[in-house]
């Protein structure tokens, strides 16, 4: 029987290597099946005391299906002087359009991302393929067997997602619609 | 502002200042839709049909470039207004049957909620841009490669692969360096000696000999001595321990000599 506090300093150690976020699997594969219980309560008290709080640089997240350790995002601006980091790769609109369509409507093909934009999407998708954003997984059985298109783990990991059913939900018909009247014409 | 103006066949004033850039057709049809104040689900399809036309004729008078999906578009929508003018129901005079307008505005209402959803994407892109991890690190141990899950691997991992090797190639094999013989000329060590010599004060030849970085340098270090000494610039003494000190004498060089002396 491994003790809870060494449980709790091991699993705070292999967040602290990691780069990627750990899966609680990955983390119970650690120790032994009687240990188990006593390890998802010890995770517990990790991520607790991992909580972004004022006075912390460093805060545990669950995304993309696992837990991982980030910086507050109030501190990029001192982490980018100190690592001299100029310039920044933001998304462009048509970029991030893209994007929530294959997000919301995967898998899809890039006609059918042309159809919903109203234009052409290539240039984008090469983008959000490069950036690991989108991926390639498989053809669609139809004329010409274009490619379809789905989001990536990085994805999650960007945009702080636990998994595809975190996507915040559409906007409704309504409320897209129903400020018409108000537009100052 | 509803319509427009007939006899000129023209857009409104108000248009003519301001011409928003629109991300495609559909962003330009959605304009139209808000400007005009009407119901999504139920278009004037004439009236914006029209409009759409003239924004496109507005693009050409400003030599704009107007891009396929524009026309394409602007097709659909005569085809649509065409069907509009046809009686609906006609042929079966069942009531429920299907708005031509129906796939245009489902269109629209998608296209809406993309750009919704696309706008919180960019907010939340730009919170977590600020979100800052553990560089990858190399984990001490066996090389990693047997671990790679194949199902995450995409041709921009391999690409990637590619130019790492390509760049670790180019490191590990880089062009060859040209080595030149190093070569010690007389004057060179000629005028190294004339320039450490200080008057009353002997300098240790073996020494100076010793320091020296090859049997090259020592050669024509020797060498440059016998020419002082020819030239009467140094006097050598021996002290009765072995050493060999030079003195430098009250002599200057001449120009010529320092000329003749092999380069």
């Amino acid at each position: 029987m491994t003790d809870r506090t060494e449980i709790e300093a091991v699993l705070e150690a292999v967040l602290f290597v990691s780069s990627e976020p750990v899966t609680r699997d990955r983390l119970m594969e650690l120790f032994n099946d009687r240990d188990k219980p006593l390890v998802a309560e010890a995770l517990e008290t990790v991520l607790e005391r991992y909580r972004p709080v004022a006075g912390r640089g460093i805060s545990a997240e669950e995304v993309a299906g696992g837990v991982r350790l980030v910086t507050r995002p109030e501190l990029n601006v001192y982490l980018r002087k100190f690592f001299e980091v100029t310039g920044r790769s933001r998304l462009s609109l048509a970029a991030l359009e893209t994007l929530a369509i294959i997000a919301y409507r995967q898998p899809i093909t890039g006609p059918e991302i042309q159809e919903l934009r109203g234009v052409s999407s290539s240039g984008v998708l090469k983008t959000l393929l490069e950036r690991r954003l989108v991926k390639i997984s498989g053809r669609k059985k139809v004329v010409g067997k274009p490619f379809l298109y789905r989001t990536t783990r990085e994805f999650l990991m960007h945009f702080g997602l636990e998994s595809l059913q975190d996507l915040p939900p559409l906007e409704e018909f309504e409320e897209s619609f129903g400020s018409i009247e108000a537009e100052p014409s | 502002m509803s319509s427009i103006d007939d006899t000129t066949g023209s857009l409104p004033d108000e248009w003519r200042v301001e011409l928003p850039t629109f991300e495609g057709p559909l962003d330009l049809l959605l304009h139209l839709v808000k400007i005009n104040e009407v119901e999504l689900t139920d278009i004037p399809v004439a009236l914006i049909c029209d409009q759409f036309h003239q924004y496109l004729q507005l693009m050409e008078e400003l030599d704009l470039d107007i891009a396929a999906e524009y026309i394409y578009e602007a097709a659909l929508l005569i085809h649509l207004k065409s069907r509009m003018l046809l009686p609906r129901g006609a042929s079966t005079g069942e009531e429920g049957e299907e708005d031509p307008r129906q796939e245009l505005v489902q269109r629209l209402i998608e296209h809406q909620r993309m750009k919704d959803a696309a706008q919180t994407l960019a907010e939340v892109d730009v919170l977590r841009q600020g979100l800052w991890t553990r560089r990858q690190q190399r984990i001490p141990g066996p090389d990693p490669e047997e671990s790679i899950d194949l199902g995450e691997v995409s041709l921009y991992d391999l690409l990637g692969a590619l130019r790492q090797v390509l760049v670790r190639y180019e490191h590990e094999h880089p062009p060859p360096w040209h080595i030149l013989r190093e070569t010690f000329s007389v004057r060179d060590q000629f005028e190294r000696l004339m320039d450490r010599m200080q008057p009353e004060h002997p300098l240790d030849l073996l020494d100076d000999l010793r320091t020296r970085t090859c049997r090259a340098e020592a050669v024509a270090t020797f060498l440059a001595i016998l020419e002082l000494a020819r030239l009467r610039l140094v006097k050598l003494h021996q002290t009765e321990n072995g050493e060999l000190l030079l003195y430098r004498t009250g002599r200057e060089v001449q120009p010529y000599e320092l000329e003749a002396i092999q380069g």
